[in-house]
């Protein structure tokens, strides 16, 4: 099994951004970003896309719990 | 038994003893069901097909730990005193029903109907359980779980969770595992989390959020173009987008960094707004509402429906749409737990039954891919809730078979049919959408389906016909030459045989040839309908002119301006002075020998594209305009007619239509064409019914045409049924009513052929036409295109509607006109180019409504300017109309909205009787109230024996009378004296109503300030007796007005008293209401008719109108405040008060509660009508003399204009009949300096804090004080703010239309604070 590029938070928010279509300085990192947008479609987005590009293994669920990059990145255990 | 048996009792989190409060989503689903407790619309369901073993034991066990599991299910809802509770059920039996259903011919379908039966029985929300299952066999391996729950306690999502925790479980157990914990919050967690957001800031927020994104009420369109109660049941069509197409939508999605939902919903709006003809639509987005929430958790009912205003403009493109959809929902998220219920409430939508949204589009993108123990399983929705109107259900499946799009239609609404053609419409929309680039305007899409857009197009005007190049007259000289001595033309006593009229037509045609009408020239004819009239029309068409009609029956004003507008080159009138002297060379025929000219037909003849006539049709702009018609044009016209209708020598066609009027045009020369005889109606015969009746009868017609109205008209002559001769009876000009087409069969029978037709004055008088079956129902359709005539019913992006859909209707064809006489800029902009036509060719824009009927025929409904709005409500007359005309009591109506008074817009229905009946407007009104809305049911209804007619026969708006009486007349005591029999017929007159009571009150029957003055004055010339309009004010009936006069003591001037009792009665508590600027509050008795008659009001005023020079103005406001307050409490010594203001009284208003409270009263009530604090005037400057003047005029109603010095206005106001006029003048002068006194002292104050909420009314149109805001009262209100926009000026705000929103609001709250 080929081991997957870890996450890092820069690229949480380079994710957030591509599927809201902002830019990614636009994201703040301590903020909720339903206020910019985010739906449970573009979650479901993200979950699929770290499960297939980092093999992360966190839910819908918990991510849309606290939807945050910061809250995020402890859930994916990215690295800053 | 296996180890998992023993370990399913999974430990459960029960509710309290006591239990809990519903959510406030909950309680949403609570009042509906409460609507209609008998009603299954809330019960929602899902089947789940399971491909594989199951153990249904260990399923029931699996279902039984969910159960525990999900405390929100396990729920009864009780009502307590404290409104609905829920409470868990004791010793709950899981309600699984398990069937084996192989053994039937048709398993599956005996499973769906199980699950329908059960699905249409209501549930108990008391009693519960509000939940079942169910788990049917229909094959070896496969399964059918059922699930039903009510949805007070789930929604989509929260399904989403039982299932997979079901699956979970199942497959533990059926491993021989302990199934892992349980993953489901608590409902307590829910209850709490709603009730912190009840009262937390947010919700505050979210609150202005949506009362300003909807403070101007917008329509909500939807597709049936009507609403209706919610149904117990739906309609459901299932429809899948393929996967093609779906991956397309994907993509294009991604390309523009939106989702495919957004997508889907912007198509949904383009789809909404062509089909409804609305460029504005709000779809309703149901949302999860969980996000960053406990509820993610929690298996319950927690789903929102927010509404989304979107517009739609032809020319933006579908990128920006969609971004409009993005940014529309983005902000709608941030303030998504704001209750749908709510914002419907906080509108005032709730008492009017009005939507807040169009069609619902429902995004499910959770798919479920479980698995029970190995064996796949798949969800179908059976239902989703109740569905008001339409909502669009989307299932994202990812197993490739493209998006699931399920139409759920209110079967009130929506037929399965219709339903399915509107799906199979979205679905094409769609696929083409997919396939289009995103960055093209949305104007090139169609609604209509490929092949609904063939049968618009071209096979309902496949109507190709070759017709020979010939104009109006050449048939004619043909048809003399062939039967000269055959009888042409009669008319009472006289005759003329073809011959006989062919030679004088000639004769005179060769005289005007002298005077210039030639090919290209116009000649006007100026005479009444004689012989001489249709001698003059052929002469004019014989020298190869174009003939102009005069109607003598015209104004003079309107005659010259034709002329000077039409220049032709002469005017033939019947004598001298018939037309206006202008510059136009006038002959004579009484003056004029034409012995001497030849008989033979000139050489002179007109070709097919020379004009023919020009007919003058009223502008727009209120300038007519004369439309210049061909003779091709007019030509086709009649050679279709007689093709469709053949006539000939045994025929005679009546001649009745003022020749002004196109339909005229046929009926001078269709009979002369082919050899029939044409009988000419006296002048102004066509207005009398009984003289047509007879002239029918006796001249032996066979032919004739009535406009709707007037054949109304004619069917109610008892000698009309004798006209059974006729052959053909034909109807324009107006919409044909069905129920006159009816009446028609009733009177005439069979046997006499009645058809609709319909055109414009610009496509040679008719281009529709269709038979009536007396036996039919619905509208009458205008029916279908004549020959060489195309018509096309577009929408907003000149697009073709298909059938159905509503749209403006254009004519293309050989019978359009030129165009309007010498407007080239008005010709070109009504007639443009064909896109559907051959290159070169025009179409002309009618601005009438229409749609398609599936078989080819278009339904006429209204103009498209036609709309009328009252109080911000749009209506259609026509609906109000045909529901009057379904009562069988009448015979024909009219509706209108009526202005008798200014400002105060009504609406009027007009009725005449049908047969020998007496239409009863009070049950007529009840009739109207059961299937229209409130404010569609007129409030008077007029009953006429028939309506007044213009010169043109239609129905004369205009002239239709005022209705009588308003007021509680009937039935009320009868007046005991003289003086209360005058003052009552006073009374009356000025309100503009046929009677009134003598204790009916001037205020409560509509009295406004204005009316108020001339009724003084009245009262005056009359009686001789003095008065004040104070006198009116503490006397309001004609008794008590009486009695104040007998008492003579109604001289004395309370009107511009400390206090002014309004209207001092009633056993509410008093609302006070302080002056604005100029010190006096008569503004305010526009309240009274407004309010509850048990709401007492009194204006307070400011000291010192009297004029009086010893009396000195207030220092401050705290001064004047103190004093209002001893004013106040001589009728009301201790709270709760409630206080109101506009303008400067607003200010007042603040600090007199302020002070109240401060002296520990309680204010009730703060109502701010467009007031500012001081803070916002500080920096302004105090207004002059000048200044102040125009305050006065202001508060007369007046703008100034000219009016320079204190005389000047005083003059106006006494010009004008103003209230205030009646003051003396030293009044008005103090009045001058109250205004310059209050500015200042206004400027100077500072405010303190007052507790509690303000209702407040902002004048919201755009102003030059751009600053004013509402929020600048933050500081010095100690609770809430709650704001209502106006669309007007701040001056306007008392007057009538305003006052009807504002007391809307201030009697809702009022009436709370009487129940509290």
């Amino acid at each position: 099994m080929a081991a997957h590029p870890t996450l890092t938070v820069e690229q949480i928010r380079a994710d957030v951004a591509d599927v809201l279509g902002e830019d990614p300085q636009d994201i703040p990192v301590d903020e909720n970003l339903v206020d910019y947008g985010l739906d449970s479609m573009r979650i479901m987005t993200l979950v699929e896309r770290w499960r297939r590009d980092h093999g992360t293994t966190a839910s819908f669920v918990d991510l849309a719990e606290k939807p945050a990059v910061e809250a995020w990145a402890a859930l994916l255990g990215a690295v800053s | 038994m296996t180890d998992a048996r023993t370990a399913d009792t999974g430990t459960v989190n029960r509710l309290p003893a006591a239990g809990l409060p519903l959510t406030a989503a909950q309680s949403g689903m609570w009042f509906a069901q409460a609507l209609d407790p008998e009603s299954p619309a809330q019960n929602t369901a899902e089947c789940l097909e399971i491909h594989g073993p199951v153990d249904p034991e260990v399923f029931a066990r699996a279902l039984r730990q969910v159960t525990s599991e999900a405390d929100a299910l396990r729920v009864r809802v009780a009502e307590g005193d404290g409104g609905p509770r829920q409470f868990e059920i004791d010793d709950l039996e899981l309600p699984l029903h398990i069937a084996d259903l192989r053994s039937g011919p048709d398993p599956v379908a005996d499973a769906y109907a199980w699950m329908r039966a059960d699905l249409a029985t209501p549930v108990d929300l008391a009693r519960g359980p509000l939940f079942a299952h169910a788990l049917l066999r229909v094959a070896d391996n496969r399964w059918l779980w059922y699930q039903r729950v009510h949805h007070l306690v789930m929604d989509g999502f929260g399904y989403s969770l039982l299932a997979r925790r079901t699956a979970e479980v199942y497959t533990a157990l059926a491993a021989g595992e302990p199934p892992s914990g349980s993953p489901f919050a608590r409902l307590a967690d829910l209850v709490e989390e709603d009730a912190g957001y009840q009262v937390s800031e947010t919700y505050d927020k979210d609150r202005r959020f949506w009362d300003g994104a909807f403070a101007d009420r917008p329509e909500a369109p939807n597709l049936a173009g009507r609403t209706a109660l919610p149904s117990r049941t739906f309609h459901r069509r299932t429809a899948h987008l393929s996967p093609l197409a779906t991956d397309r939508l994907r993509e294009l999605a991604s390309s523009i960094k939106a989702t495919w939902p957004e997508v889907l919903i912007a198509t949904q709006a383009l789809y909404l707004s062509r089909a409804t003809h609305s460029s504005e639509v709000v779809l309703g987005l149901p949302m999860m509402g969980r996000m960053g929430s406990v509820a993610l958790r929690v298996p319950g009912m927690v789903m929102n429906v927010l509404p989304l205003r979107l517009t739609v403009s032809p020319s933006a493109t579908f990128a920006e749409l969609t971004r409009q959809v993005v940014l529309g929902i983005r902000a709608a998220r941030r303030h998504q737990r704001y209750r749908y219920e709510d914002i419907r409430r906080d509108l005032g939508l709730l008492g009017e039954g009005r939507s807040l949204v169009g069609p619902l589009v429902n995004i499910m993108p959770f798919d479920y891919e479980l698995t029970f123990g190995g064996a796949r399983a798949e969800a179908h929705n059976l239902s989703a809730g109740p569905v008001d109107d339409l909502t669009v259900n989307v299932y994202d499946r990812t197993d490739g078979s493209g998006l699931r799009i399920d139409y759920d239609g209110n079967p009130a609404l929506y037929g399965p049919d219709e339903l399915a053609l509107h799906q199979s419409r979205f679905l094409e929309l769609l696929e083409r959408v997919a396939h289009t680039g995103p960055h093209t305007p949305l104007a090139v899409h169609s609604i209509a389906r490929e092949s609904e857009l063939a049968q618009v197009l071209h096979e309902f005007n496949a109507t190709g016909r070759p017709v020979p190049a010939s104009t109006l007259i050449g048939p004619i000289e043909e048809q003399a030459a062939r039967t000269p001595d055959a009888t042409a033309l009669v008319f009472g006593g006289e005759r003329l045989t073809y011959a006989q009229l062919n030679a004088r037509a000639n004769q005179l045609a060769h005289r005007l040839a002298e005077s210039g009408v030639r090919p290209g020239a116009l000649a006007a004819v100026a005479v009444p309908r004689s012989l001489d009239l249709v001698v003059a029309l052929l002469a004019v068409l014989k020298a190869g002119g174009a003939y102009l009609p005069l109607d003598p029956d015209y104004p003079a004003d309107r005659l010259a301006y034709m002329l000077a507008d039409a220049e032709p080159a002469c005017v033939v009138a019947d004598r001298p002075g018939r037309v206006p002297a202008t510059g136009v060379p006038a002959i004579a025929l009484d003056r004029l020998d034409i012995s001497g000219y030849p008989t033979a037909n000139p050489s002179s003849a007109p070709g097919p594209r020379d004009p023919a006539y020009v007919i003058y049709t009223s502008g727009s702009t209120g300038r007519p305009k004369g439309v210049v018609v061909p003779h091709a044009a007019i030509d086709n016209r009649l050679r279709w007619m007689q093709h469709e209708y053949p006539i000939g020598a045994g025929d005679r066609v009546l001649q009745k239509t003022p020749s002004g009027f196109d339909v005229s045009v046929w009926e001078f020369f269709w009979a002369l064409r082919v050899g029939a005889t044409l009988v000419v109606a006296e002048p102004g015969g066509h207005k009398d019914p009984a003289y047509l009746a007879r002239t029918v009868r006796e001249q032996a017609v066979t032919v004739c045409h009535f406009v709707p109205s007037m054949l109304q008209v004619f069917l109610g002559e008892p000698a009309a049924s004798a006209c059974t001769g006729l052959r053909h009876v034909f109807c324009s000009g107006e919409a044909l009513p069905r129920e006159t087409v009816r009446e028609f069969g009733r009177v005439l029978g069979d046997g006499v052929p009645l058809h609709n037709l319909y055109g414009p004055t610009e496509a040679a008088v008719d281009v529709t036409y269709h038979p009536c079956a007396t036996g039919g129902s619905g509208p009458v359709p205008i029916g279908r295109p004549v020959w060489n005539t195309r018509l096309y019913v577009l929408d907003a992006a000149l697009q073709p509607c298909p059938p159905g859909v509503p749209g403006e209707l254009f004519l293309a064809g050989v019978q359009l006109a030129d165009g309007y006489l010498g407007r080239p800029a008005l010709t070109a902009s009504r007639f443009v180019a064909d896109p559907y036509g051959a290159p070169g060719t025009r179409m002309y824009r009618t601005g009438d409504l229409a749609r398609w009927t599936a078989d080819g025929e278009v339904e006429y409904l209204g103009r498209t300017d036609h709309q009328v709005k009252l109080r911000g409500q749009r209506i259609e007359l026509g609906e109000i109309e045909a529901e009057l005309a379904k009562d069988p009591a009448v015979g024909a109506s009219g509706v209108l909205v009526r202005e008798d008074r200014p400002g105060d817009q009504r609406l009027v229905g007009y009725v005449t009787p049908a047969g020998g009946a007496a239409p009863d407007p009070a049950a007529l009104r009840a009739r109207l109230a059961r299937s229209l809305p409130e404010h569609m049911v007129p409030g008077a209804i007029v009953v006429l024996d028939d309506f007044p007619l213009s010169p043109n026969g239609k129905l004369d708006r205009r002239a239709l009378p005022a209705p009588a009486s308003a007021g509680t007349a009937e039935g009320g005591r009868a007046p005991a004296n003289h003086r209360e029999e005058t003052l009552g017929r006073l009374f009356a007159e000025v309100l503009g109503l046929d009677r009134v009571g003598v204790d009916d009150a001037f205020f409560d029957l509509g009295g406004t300030s204005l009316l108020a003055a001339r009724l003084v004055t009245r009262v005056r010339t009359t009686l001789g007796a003095e008065l004040t309009i104070g006198t009116l004010f503490q006397a309001q009936t004609p008794a008590s007005l009486a009695a104040q006069l007998d008492a003579g003591n109604a001289a004395s001037d309370h009107a511009l008293d400390l206090l002014l009792p309004l209207r001092a009665t009633g056993d509410r508590t008093p609302l006070f209401a302080f002056h604005p600027a100029g010190g006096i509050s008569w503004c305010y008795s526009g309240l009274l008719s407004r309010l509850d008659p048990g709401q007492p009001v009194y204006g307070l005023q400011a000291r010192g109108l009297s004029g009086d020079p010893d009396v000195s103005l207030p220092a401050t406001m705290e001064e004047m405040a103190a004093e209002y307050i001893d004013a106040l409490r001589t009728v009301r010594p201790h709270g709760p008060y409630r206080l109101l203001g506009w303008s400067v009284g607003g200010v007042l208003a603040h600090t007199v509660a302020v002070k109240l409270q401060e002296a520990g009263e309680e204010v009730e009530l703060l109502a701010l009508l467009d007031a500012y604090p001081s803070d916002q005037w500080r920096d302004s400057a105090i207004p002059a003399e000048t200044d102040a003047l125009t305050a006065l005029l202001r508060m007369a109603g007046y703008d100034r204009t000219d009016e320079l010095t204190r005389e000047d206005v005083l003059a106006t106001l006494h010009r004008e009949g103003s209230a205030l006029a009646g003051l003396p003048d030293r009044t008005l002068s103090a009045v001058v300096d109250i205004v310059v006194n209050n500015a200042r002292l206004m400027r100077a104050h500072e405010h303190r804090r007052f507790e509690g909420d303000v209702l407040f009314f902002t004048a919201a149109a755009p102003r030059a004080e751009d600053w004013l805001t509402s929020r600048a009262w933050d500081p010095y209100i100690g609770g809430r703010l709650i704001n209502r926009d106006l669309d007007c000026l701040h001056p306007e705000l008392t007057q009538p239309a305003r006052l009807d929103e504002v007391c809307a609001v201030l009697a809702a709250r009022l009436k709370e604070l009487d129940h509290a």
